[in-house]
């Protein structure tokens, strides 16, 4: 018996919402980039599914495709930024950013 | 087994991809011609041949020869229109339907890189980035502007989603740009973090509007809307994988509630960063919106005796949702650029507002759509292309006179700005120009685009009476805005210099710069170019729905 369409769906909508809890909730810059890889990831899981499930075919697996790639991309300018934020304020607690506000 | 069946397939995929990949490749030289740019400033940076040529010289004829190219193709499409009759569609899909190519296409290529020459221009005058940072910045500049264009002309969810981030990865690095400084490194990870959050959410709705509708292609979301029977379980899978695309779209952007980063993004960015993500980003998103928005309207000729249940809803809760957005965007970004002393900033809460009075017109098209009223959709999109393109020269001119300015007196402080007025008479009266049409006042391009924005929203009016509240309000709104704008202009003219401030004195060709961008401002308020430009905003939104 095949594993139906809905179990892959809850895999990815657990990870969607842990990835945006993550983001909501932790105050390190790193983590919240952890949190937004898990939200990609979660896409991915449902793109695949779906490429296999329904009519949308092969272009949810090229989609899930670009976006690996491009979630490697996002990853290191967010980190350069990260570092950069670093070495200018000693932390990267992002609660610490606090000069814009207003 | 495989490999018999798989042959006639790759010969297949062959001969489909040789007949039209030439003429694809052609349409697509303008992107093209900025790609082989980019290449050409990082080969020059590893040879070291960028101490003779300088970043801006080969970014700026790269940049020229995209602009002849896709002015070349907008003179093809007009002298198509021309010969055929009106209900003739020039519109072309590239690369196996990943891409459009119609007036709306040709319409934003030209906005794009017309900005895109008149930004370069400023970096060059204002001399951010320096020499040894040139090529880096240009690269940047013109990678996100490829991502914008690539937005503009998108007819698939994965270009949706892959030309957002290709337009934002670059962006965040800009704001970013002046890396020793604590405000832009700030500002930078701000804009990363929330960037990074809403693209993501935008891939979420994406993955479940696509595998609901069984296709990615923008253009048959509507046909497949109306096959689906809306009610239940499907009809709030829907609703939340379109809602997660408009968040994602809402925060390029910048509107309420969305609009966080853009403030904070502004002010830690230098002046010209700001400038280009005020309007080519929101120019390319709201292209965005505008198609992914038509087809989520659903089918203009579904007879009203055959109501498609739940599409009904649909539609109508989407309009009326964006227009309360539009106008919670102006409201709040006006109250807040009231109390503002940072003009940078002042500037970044006008531009959450001047957003906001653009949705209305996105809004009333997804009613006037709905309704079948096909001209009127059509007068709603050619107002936002309209306001675009006058909005184009007001907040350029705005934030090329503080990044000028800057220059002079070492700060972006209104208090700051006393007395500028008689040390440098030119540059204050192009401000003045700038913002009083970014009121709305007549005779400027501002009250022009201000009436084509508006009017359509109005007369959607009689489809759905709370377009006349929102116009109500938009108005209320452009009255409160006179306030702070005339702020920075009393302490311009009217305030007294304090001694022992800098003192400005512009070179004669940041005045010429100014001059040019500003006369624009002035000629799209009292010339015949207001005819010139709303026709070719009605060609650019008559290929949109057929």
């Amino acid at each position: 018996m095949e594993t139906p369409l809905a179990y892959y769906l809850f895999v990815g909508a657990v990870l969607f919402v842990s990835g945006i809890v993550c983001m909501a909730t932790k105050r390190n810059g790193i983590a919240v980039l952890m949190g937004v890889e898990l939200v990609l990831n979660g896409a991915n899981v449902n793109f695949v599914a779906f490429a296999h499930y329904t009519p949308l075919g092969l272009d949810g697996q090229i989609v899930s495709l670009f976006v690996i790639v491009l979630a490697a991309a996002e990853a290191a300018v967010a980190l350069a930024i990260a570092l950069n934020f670093y070495n200018n304020h000693q932390t990267i607690d992002v609660d610490r950013g606090d000069k814009l506000r207003g | 087994m495989l490999a018999n069946t798989s042959i006639p397939v790759f010969e297949q995929l062959f001969n489909e991809l040789t007949k039209t990949l030439p003429g694809d490749v052609f349409a697509f030289l303008p992107e093209l011609v900025l790609c082989g740019t980019v290449i050409a400033l990082l080969l020059g940076r590893l040879l070291g041949t960028d101490r003779w040529i300088p970043g801006h010289w080969t970014a700026l004829v790269g940049t020229l020869i995209a602009f002849g190219f896709s002015f070349n193709a907008a003179l093809g499409g007009i002298e198509l229109s021309s010969v055929e009759a009106t209900a003739e569609i020039s519109r072309s899909e590239l690369f196996s339907g990943l891409l459009i190519n119609d007036g709306m296409t040709i319409f934003f290529r030209l906005f794009l890189l017309l900005f895109l020459v008149l930004v370069i221009a400023l970096t060059v005058l204002s001399g951010i980035p320096d020499n040894e940072d040139g090529p880096d910045f240009y690269t940047l500049l013109l990678g996100a502007t490829i991502g914008m264009m690539l937005m503009v002309s998108a007819n698939h969810l994965l270009i949706l989603f892959l030309a957002v981030e290709m337009a934002s990865v670059p962006s965040y690095v800009l704001v970013g740009f002046l890396k020793g400084r604590r405000a832009s490194s700030e500002a930078a990870l701000k804009y990363v973090v929330y960037g990074a959050g809403a693209a993501g959410v935008m891939l979420y709705g994406t993955s479940l509007v696509a595998g609901l509708l069984g296709t990615a292609e923008i253009d048959q979301i509507a046909g497949k809307l109306s096959e689906l029977t809306l009610t239940g379980a499907t009809l709030r899978t829907i609703l939340l994988g379109v809602m997660m695309i408009l968040v994602g779209l809402a925060f390029k952007l910048s509107l309420v509630p969305f609009h966080f980063w853009c403030p904070d993004a502004f002010e830690g960015a230098p002046a010209e960063v700001g400038g280009f993500l005020s309007v080519a980003s929101k120019g390319a998103a709201f292209a965005l919106l505008i198609r992914v928005a038509g087809q989520l309207a659903g089918p203009a000729a579904v007879p009203p005796e055959i109501p498609v249940p739940g599409l009904e809803g649909l539609a109508i809760s989407l309009a009326i949702g964006l227009g309360l957005v539009g106008a919670a965007s102006s409201t709040f970004g006006n109250l807040a650029a009231y109390s503002q002393t940072n003009i940078k900033r002042l500037l970044a809460y006008s531009t959450i507002a001047h957003a906001g009075y653009m949705l209305l017109g996105v809004s009333a098209m997804i009613l006037a759509r709905h309704a079948g009223d096909t001209d009127l959709a059509r007068d709603c999109v050619s107002g936002v292309l309209f306001y675009l393109t006058v909005y184009l020269f007001m907040n350029l001119g705005a934030f090329a006179i503080v990044a000028l300015v800057r220059n002079q007196i070492y700060s972006e402080e209104i208090a700051d700005y006393k007395g500028l007025a008689k040390q440098a008479p030119l540059l204050c009266v192009a401000m003045a120009v700038c913002l009083f049409s970014l009121v709305g006042l007549p005779p400027l391009g501002g009250f022009v685009a201000k009436f084509f924005v508006l009017a359509p929203v109005w007369k959607a009016g009689d489809i759905h009476p709370a377009m006349w509240l929102l116009v109500g309000v938009a108005l209320l709104n452009t009255v409160f805005s006179l306030f702070y704008y005339l702020r920075i202009l009393v302490a311009m003219f009217i305030d007294d210099r304090p001694t022992g401030q800098p003192v400005a004195k512009p070179d004669s060709v940041d005045k010429l710069y100014v001059a040019l961008v500003s006369i624009p401002i002035l000629l799209l308020g009292a010339s015949p170019l207001i005819g010139k430009l709303s026709q070719a905003a009605e060609d650019a939104a008559r290929d949109l729905f057929l």
